[in-house]
């Protein structure tokens, strides 16, 4: 089974990972699945019937909106980084956490470099594929890189203005 | 006739292929002829050197005061440093940096600009 | 000046540390050059023609003497001796070391100065007006919200990789000079009739190839609200700007497209899902505001005989007290602008000596503040009018007493192609042609305000768009051609020039603009400056003035 970077508790590590990413174009294998947004919408309701879970994956560019009625269903959402520079994903991930008030999984996938990994984890990802060959503790060291953060995110962390607070 | 030219990378001096060697005088460097094919072989060796150099390149050459000189006005300003102020390689003086000051005119160098556009 | 606190120190430290990770992983070749090129380039390092540039934050434009001091070390330690004060109100070094520059950051931070997101599709240096905290005119004080804009886009977690780079202006004052309105967004700071703060919020003004003027989605924000407001315009853009052209990836460009109703229609309703729940704690604004070290001023008389009896002793020091000399709120103090437009010299440069002058000036006789202004020059915000004489003494002798402000020689200029690895022509050269040709001071005062902006290529870094007299330099064929542009603004009437006909050869600039003046002092009615009489005429007789010859 392939494995990923997972942040469970506040501590990353090495996770198998249990889903296929299904294309459009493949048969629905087996077990757990994460099939693109246009798929969920044709094929959603059936393979959620069969009792496995399911995951979406949203290029960027797609409306996070489209999957606000399905949230509480749905396991996964995977939010593609096209390219490293593109940030539309960080936009999608606070407000999945933030507004639509999604508990599953968030997950980064690819153009994920560990200069990214600060920024995702203040977003709502929980879960990394990183493309660089990072290792958990590469990717930890990366994420904690700012011992203060200036403003409020999607995680559990003080802002510098709280922090103020005497 | 053509030379090749980068940046390095620790540093970011202007510098040019040499017998293999990256040295800082436009006019100490390798001047291919049209056509030779160790121009496009020198490339291929400096872009194997990323940590040497910045993505090289090659650039045209036209004759001015009996040396050689780049083409172009943007190529000229690298070899030589900024007219604005005696900073750059200019300050050695001699033929060879006459030679540079006094060419004229002719096609940009498309070099730097592809490295600058490219994603 | 904005005092720094443990955490302030802990993120330029941290950073740096990041910073110098990254160099030691691109020398060892676990980063290739595009790699390695966006990280460097959000600590303001570019690879340009000759060496690495190193592009200095200064947030809004303010510097304290030990900073300055510091700037001029490292300017001479690591550089040339000099540095180029930018249209950002940044200092960049051209002639840097990669080996070097995670030791510089480090030096900087040691005086609470950084080079954080100074490039890149992030947010950069917010600017503010010099002026602030010492003209009569602003309804409150920009530097304390563009210092809470400042922290609030360090690192922030959704908006580090916009579609393209994003600029903030804040201005208090009904004069503008921020060139608020050239900006992706603009931040007018007003009252309510009840006395209530708020800021006027302009969106989608830009430079560029695309030229915008910002206008109003908003005209009165309630100041407590400006966060979550800006998240949301944010938002906005991060998640609908354009990502598949550089050229259409500014705000500007996504403004234009959806119209300004529609484009404010989304703002208000991304603002009101968000709520106020994220916006700034008043408590830490008052933090903020606290830590900026308060001035003490004396209870003087507004006359000053020492000013009044060197005026009329010195004509020179007449001449730098009529331009360059302006209003304080306080009587008896004023504000000293500091040029760095001596004839014939580069636009905006400063030599580490230089800085030195003005660190020790402004030790001296200006309550330890200095600001850099978007129109690359210095001003000493508060100096006692009794001590302008022996300032002024002091500027002449290091060079720094040209009492050319908004006059014809206080010119914009980008580095251009002497530098710039993205230019297509020269800029200094021009400035300093325009600059020779109006050298005699009685000549360039009887012409009065004319701003001229040169831009070595169409990115407009030296703002030509928005020039009096703009002038672009282009590539035909290799050689070095300008276009020249009249009736810009980047002021509170702010506008785009129009374009005066076909681009002039490097050597016929100056004299260009020699006509263009002529035309105006021919043209002029009372009062009137050069931008006042260009409207009322439009371009026609300058026009004709300039491609006489060709006709």
């Amino acid at each position: 089974m392939p494995t990923h970077i997972s942040l469970r508790d506040g501590v990353f590590g090495l996770a198998e990972d249990p889903f296929t990413t299904v294309s459009d174009d493949w048969a629905i294998p087996q077990g757990d699945v994460i099939v693109s947004l246009t798929r969920f919408d044709s094929e959603g309701d059936r393979l959620l019937a069969e009792g496995r879970k399911v995951g979406v994956r949203l290029e960027a560019g797609e409306d996070v909106e489209a999957l606000t009625y399905d949230l509480p269903r749905i396991s996964v959402v995977a939010l593609v980084f096209p390219k490293f520079g593109d940030g539309r994903a960080y936009s999608y991930a606070r407000l999945l956490r933030d507004r639509y008030g999604f508990k599953g999984e968030i997950r980064a996938v690819g153009d994920v470099l560990r200069e990214q990994a600060g920024f995702m984890v203040r977003c709502g990802f929980d879960t990394f594929e990183p493309a660089d060959g990072s290792t958990p503790e590469v990717w930890a060291q990366a994420a904690q890189r700012f011992r203060h953060v200036y403003q409020r995110g999607s995680d559990v962390r003080t802002p510098a203005f709280a922090e103020r607070q005497p | 006739m053509r030379a090749l030219t980068a940046n390095r990378l620790i540093d970011g001096e202007v510098v040019f292929w040499k017998a293999g060697e990256w040295v800082e005088r436009f006019a100490d460097a390798d001047l291919f002829e049209a056509g030779d094919p160790r121009a496009e072989a020198a490339e291929a060796h400096g872009k194997n050197q990323p940590t040497v150099v910045v993505e090289p390149y090659l650039i045209d050459l036209i004759e001015s005061e009996g040396l050689w000189a780049p083409v172009s006005y943007r190529e000229r300003i690298r070899a030589l440093g900024p007219s604005n102020l005696p900073h750059g390689k200019q300050t050695e003086g001699g033929a060879a940096i006459a030679a540079l000051l006094h060419a004229h005119g002719g096609a940009r160098s498309k070099g730097r600009v592809d490295l600058i556009k490219r994603k | 000046m904005y005092q720094y606190d443990a955490i302030d120190r802990d993120m330029l430290a941290d950073r740096s540390a990041e910073f110098r990770g990254q160099v030691a992983r691109r020398l060892a070749g676990e980063l290739n050059e595009d790699q390695f090129k966006p990280l460097r380039l959000r600590n303001g390092l570019y690879l340009q023609l000759h060496a690495y540039m190193l592009r200095i934050a200064v947030p809004y434009g303010s510097l304290n003497p030990a900073q300055l001091r510091k700037l001029a070390w490292i300017a001479r330690t690591y550089d040339k001796g000099y540095g180029h004060f930018t249209t950002r109100t940044n200092l960049q070094l051209h002639w840097i070391k990669l080996r070097d520059a995670p030791d510089i950051m480090d030096h900087l931070a040691s005086v609470d100065m950084h080079a954080i997101q100074t490039s890149g599709n992030c947010v950069r240096n917010v600017s503010a007006d010099p002026y602030a905290g010492a003209t009569s005119e602003e309804v409150d004080d920009p530097r304390v919200w563009a210092e809470a804009i400042r922290q609030w886009s360090t690192v922030h977690p959704e908006f580090s990789y916009l579609p393209r780079k994003f600029k903030i202006a804040v201005t208090a004052a009904p004069k503008d000079r921020t060139a608020a309105k050239t900006h992706d967004i603009g931040l007018n700071l007003k009252r309510a009739r009840d006395g209530a703060l708020g800021f006027e919020v302009m969106v989608g003004g830009g430079l560029g190839r695309s030229p915008y003027i910002a206008p109003t989605i908003r005209q009165f924000l309630p100041a407590s609200r400006l966060f979550s407001y800006l998240e949301a315009i944010l938002r906005v853009y991060n998640r609908h700007g354009r990502r598949d052209n550089i050229h259409k990836a500014r705000i500007k460009v996504l403004v234009a497209t959806l119209g300004r109703d529609e484009f404010a229609h989304q703002v208000e309703a991304e603002w009101e899902k968000i709520g106020a729940a994220v916006d700034l704690p008043d408590d830490e604004l008052a933090r903020i505001r606290g830590a900026f070290t308060p001035n003490s001023f004396e209870t003087l008389p507004p006359r000053s005989e020492a000013l009044e009896a060197a005026r009329a002793a010195t004509p020179a020091f007449a001449r730098f007290a009529r331009n360059n000399l302006k209003p304080h709120k306080v009587p008896g103090y004023g504000i000293v602008e500091i040029s760095l437009k001596a004839i014939g010299e580069t636009p905006g440069d400063a030599t580490s000596e230089q800085m030195e002058v003005v660190a020790d000036l402004a030790e001296r006789f200006g309550q330890n503040d200095i600001r850099v202004t978007h129109e690359q020059n210095l001003v000493l915000p508060h100096v006692k009018l009794d001590d302008v004489p022996t300032v002024w003494a002091a500027l002449a002798e290091a060079g720094l007493a040209t009492p050319n402000m908004n006059l014809v020689s206080d010119i914009i200029a980008c580095p251009g192609l002497d530098y710039c690895a993205l230019a297509n022509a020269r800029a200094i050269s021009i400035a300093q042609n325009i600059a020779k040709t109006f050298a005699d001071p009685d000549r360039a005062e009887k012409v009065g305000e004319l701003k001229v902006k040169i831009s070595g290529c169409i990115n407009a870094c030296g703002h030509h768009h928005v020039g009096h007299i703009g002038i672009l330099g282009v590539d035909k064929k290799g050689e070095e051609f300008y276009q020249l542009t009249l009736g810009g603004s980047a002021a509170e009437d702010a506008a785009v020039g129009q374009a005066l006909g076909p681009a002039l050869p490097h050597d016929k600039v100056a004299e260009a603009v020699d006509t263009l003046v002529d035309v105006y002092l021919r043209e002029r009615q009372d009062g009137e400056r050069f931008l006042d009489t260009f409207r009322r005429t439009g371009v026609t007789p300058f026009k004709e003035a300039v491609y006489a010859d060709a006709h």
